[in-house]
């Protein structure tokens, strides 16, 4: 795929300047070419893009190298403290009593984040209610519901009735003794003019403490447009990200959230109603430019933190478990649905090429080892070499793969343990447990 | 929608042509004079919008430029011979001249939410049509760049050309269509929209709730179909997809219905579990259409999206929905070169007539300031 070839290409760059000892103009025009790509094909606003570009080439070329840094991550360093900025910070809720409404465009997941919102609230300990305003789109009122009565929470909505603002001023009434009520809109956009005066006068009615707009992780350059004609009719306090578990990278939510001026509040990574994640800079950064190991680098710039010794030190005695690398695979998986996982795996960083495509099912591989690695004891899991073929076959019908497919897996750990025995210093060791996100 | 595009595209047309035309008065001003204002013209040239001189343009216009030419230099005295060997009269267009203003186009293409595989692509195209071309000395290159760049974006959008309507009206009935794509794009609004369209052309419609997961989609499309007055084939909440259509097509099939039009949950993509569903739908259904419903507000994932679904239900032509929402447009480009297949519609609104069958003719037309067809 393309994508991959720009993450792969931006990584050829870095690596050139890696070996430079100093960054001339001309790679540097190099390098803020393919962040632009980068960033441009991440659907980061065209315009914002620009802007950035130049910073970065003049905090380059301005700023003095300093003595711990090399080239590629005195710039990696620059772009990410850059986007950071524009990220602005995480938005915190408050665990208190307020109204939150929900406000967006068509289908970008309003209701579903709603219920999951009431969700988060509930499970805070909150008694949290939900207001369907929604009266344009047809099944909305049974959809917010529905999804209501799944989770036990309190639900107002008048599927016969058209007035939202009139409903939304009963239903506050009605539940005026919750903590914490949502209310959830119908979906416009910027040119809906009736529909915009509609959403100021349920936000006014509502005296909504908390107005988040839900963006579709896959928008493209309107996002900014869009955000701005939203933040400019109720004031917007917080953005939600909606359906970060597809191969979106979300620049349109970085261009909304740098127009406006708020930060992101949460993420939505799934359909079931706990998908709701809190919102983490680095691992947006890292995704948005197609590099898995941004927060790593960074923090080996900023300070070595000290690590787990005994993790280590087992580690690097080629005691590499069967547990260990389930923490590794998890901690991995954790990092979001990229094909770049390869990027990050043990031979990546042992500076083996693994050329892209080569591991594209790496996260269905992933998830289907550690179903088999469910299916073992805790026995087997330290000490792998127990498992013959008696326990292979019992693990296999355990876990519904095949007796070769067990194999498999424990081949994969066999290499695994190789490329542990293979790192040598301390220091080395250090960095690439960092990286493998075992801290 | 397509309005930026459309002026950027004029301005890349008229940037490439000042450049030619900068370079064409730079060879006379160094042939002739360097003191002539000529020589000003040329730094300005790099620049985006230079305008030549009013003098010199007045005498392109007037004079025949072969003949002008050469006198202007004999005029002040001095003797002009072609430099570097080669003829004045002919030029080739190089790839140095080019490569500011390909930049801003793909930057323009990037803008309209063309996805960048795309927007590099159609660069390349009118790259490679433009370098090497031979022309004439201050002869007008807006048309050869009008033409490299038509055919750049209408190789992308005219494909494997089908007729939504024909297709209904000679398959052999009842034709069934199987509408696909992520969360949140517009698949059971476009349903009705389409089955609204069918009933006025006089085909009998059948519905088939095809989104057994989605809280409220039962209801969604239970109340569309109870609008527009057409029968809608359900089970309960979480039963199989699969089953669904098959009732419906079965249903069709014994009441003599001409259209099966069968709604799916919205899925992302990475979801293994989901997309095998869909290639299930597919061997169970055997479906005469595969429609993919996308947004127009999509940027760059729309590629990757509209490559998945592919993979897992080969797609036979896309509809791009939310277009009113003050889209770019890019979008349609970007999804007919994934999965090289036309776009069917536009859905352009909340009601059921907001729906406008799409012709890439149209499109290009439109962007190159034509009378509409």
């Amino acid at each position: 795929m393309v994508m991959e070839n720009l993450g792969s290409s931006l990584r050829d760059t870095l690596k050139k300047i890696a070996r430079a000892n100093r960054i001339d103009e001309k790679t540097l025009n190099e390098v803020v070419k393919d962040i632009q790509r980068a960033l441009l094909s991440a659907d980061v606003n065209v315009a914002l893009v620009q802007q950035l570009s130049k910073r970065i080439k003049d905090r380059a070329l301005k700023e003095e190298l300093s003595g711990k840094l090399n080239p590629r991550q005195h710039v990696i360093n620059i772009v990410y403290q850059e986007l950071v900025a524009l990220l602005g910070e995480p938005i915190s809720v408050p665990l208190t009593r307020h109204t939150v409404i929900m406000v967006g465009l068509q289908g970008s997941g309003k209701t579903t984040t709603t219920a999951k919102l009431a969700r988060f609230f509930q499970k805070k300990g909150l008694k949290a209610a939900v207001i369907c305003a929604d009266t344009y789109r047809p099944g909305a009122y049974d959809q917010l519901k529905q999804l209501c009565e799944r989770i036990g929470v309190a639900f107002y909505g008048e599927p016969d009735h058209s007035n939202a603002v009139e409903i939304t001023t009963r239903g506050l009434i009605e539940l005026k003794r919750y903590d914490v009520i949502l209310v959830d809109t119908a979906g416009r956009h910027a040119l809906e003019t009736d529909l915009v005066l509609e959403m100021k006068a349920i936000n006014e009615t509502s005296k909504a403490d908390q107005r988040f707009l839900v963006l579709d992780s896959g928008i493209g350059q309107q996002a900014s447009e869009q955000a701005k004609a939203f933040n400019e009719a109720i004031g917007l306090t917080g953005v939600v990200v909606t359906k970060l578990d597809g191969t979106a990278k979300g620049g349109g939510a970085l261009s909304a959230v740098a127009e406006v001026g708020t930060g992101i509040a949460f993420i939505g990574t799934g359909e079931t109603i706990d998908d709701l994640e809190k919102f983490e800079p680095d691992r947006f950064i890292s995704r948005l430019l197609g590099m898995g190991d941004i927060k790593t680098l960074v923090e080996m710039i900023e300070e070595e933190p000290p690590i787990e010794m005994e993790e280590a030190e087992a580690m690097l005695k080629g005691e590499f478990t069967l547990k260990d690398m389930y923490k590794q695979m998890d901690a991995i998986r954790k990092m979001g649905p990229l094909t770049k996982i390869v990027q990050m795996l043990p031979l990546g960083s042992l500076g083996v090429d693994i050329p892209d495509g080569a591991l594209q099912s790496t996260k269905e591989t992933l998830e289907r080892f550690k179903v088999v690695m469910d299916s073992m004891t805790d026995e087997e899991l330290e000490h792998p070499r127990v498992i013959r073929s008696s326990r292979i076959k019992r693990i296999a019908r355990g876990s519904g793969v095949t007796a070769d497919y067990v194999r498999e897996l424990l081949k994969y750990h066999k290499t695994m343990q190789r490329a542990m025995k293979g790192v040598r210093s301390q220091k080395e060791m250090q960095k690439f447990l960092r990286k493998q996100g075992l801290k | 929608m397509f309005e930026s595009l459309r002026q950027k595209l004029n301005q890349f047309k008229q940037t490439v042509n000042n450049k030619e035309r900068a370079l064409d008065d730079a060879e006379v001003g160094t042939a002739a004079n360097d003191a002539t204002p000529l020589a000003e013209g040329l730094e300005e040239a790099t620049s985006e919008a230079y305008t030549p001189p009013a003098v010199h343009v007045d005498e392109a216009v007037e004079a025949p430029p072969s003949a002008e030419a050469p006198t202007q230099g004999v005029m002040q005295g001095e003797t002009v011979r072609p430099t570097r060997g080669k003829s004045l009269f002919e030029r080739e267009i190089k790839e140095k001249d080019l490569e500011e203003p390909l930049w801003d186009l793909e930057i323009a293409l990037l803008e309209s939410d063309v996805a960048m595989s795309v927007s590099e692509e159609i660069v390349d195209t009118v790259k490679r049509e433009l370098i090497g071309t031979k022309r004439k000395w201050r002869q007008d290159v807006g048309a050869l760049v009008e033409r490299a760049l038509r055919d750049g974006i209408l190789k992308v959008l005219d494909v494997n050309g089908l007729d939504f309507d024909e297709l209904i009206k000679q398959a052999p009935k009842p034709v069934t269509i199987v509408f696909t794509g992520i969360n949140g794009t517009g698949k059971t609004t476009t349903i009705a929209k389409v089955a609204y369209r069918l009933k006025n052309q006089g085909y009998a419609v059948v519905l088939a709730a095809g989104d057994t997961f989605r809280a409220g989609a039962l209801e969604q499309i239970e109340r569309h179909a109870d609008n527009l007055g057409v029968k809608l084939i359900k089970h309960q909440q979480g039963a199989d997809p699969a089953a669904v259509i098959y009732d419906a097509v079965q249903y069709a099939r014994a009441k003599h219905k001409d259209v099966v039009l069968a709604d799916t949950a919205g899925r992302i993509h990475t979801n293994v579990n989901l997309m095998n569903q869909l290639k299930k739908i597919e061997r169970v259904i055997d479906a005469d259409l595969v429609v993919f419903v996308d947004e127009a507000l999509a940027g760059n994932d729309a590629v990757e999206r509209a490559l998945q679904f592919n993979t897992a239900m080969a797609i036979d032509g896309s509809i791009l929905t939310k277009v009113d929402a003050d889209s770019r447009g890019g979008t349609a480009i970007s999804i007919a070169h994934a999965t090289n297949k036309p776009i069917l519609f536009l859905g352009l609104g909340q009601k059921y007539d907001d729906i406008v069958k799409f012709n890439p003719q149209w499109l290009v037309n439109r962007l190159f300031g034509e009378a509409e067809t």
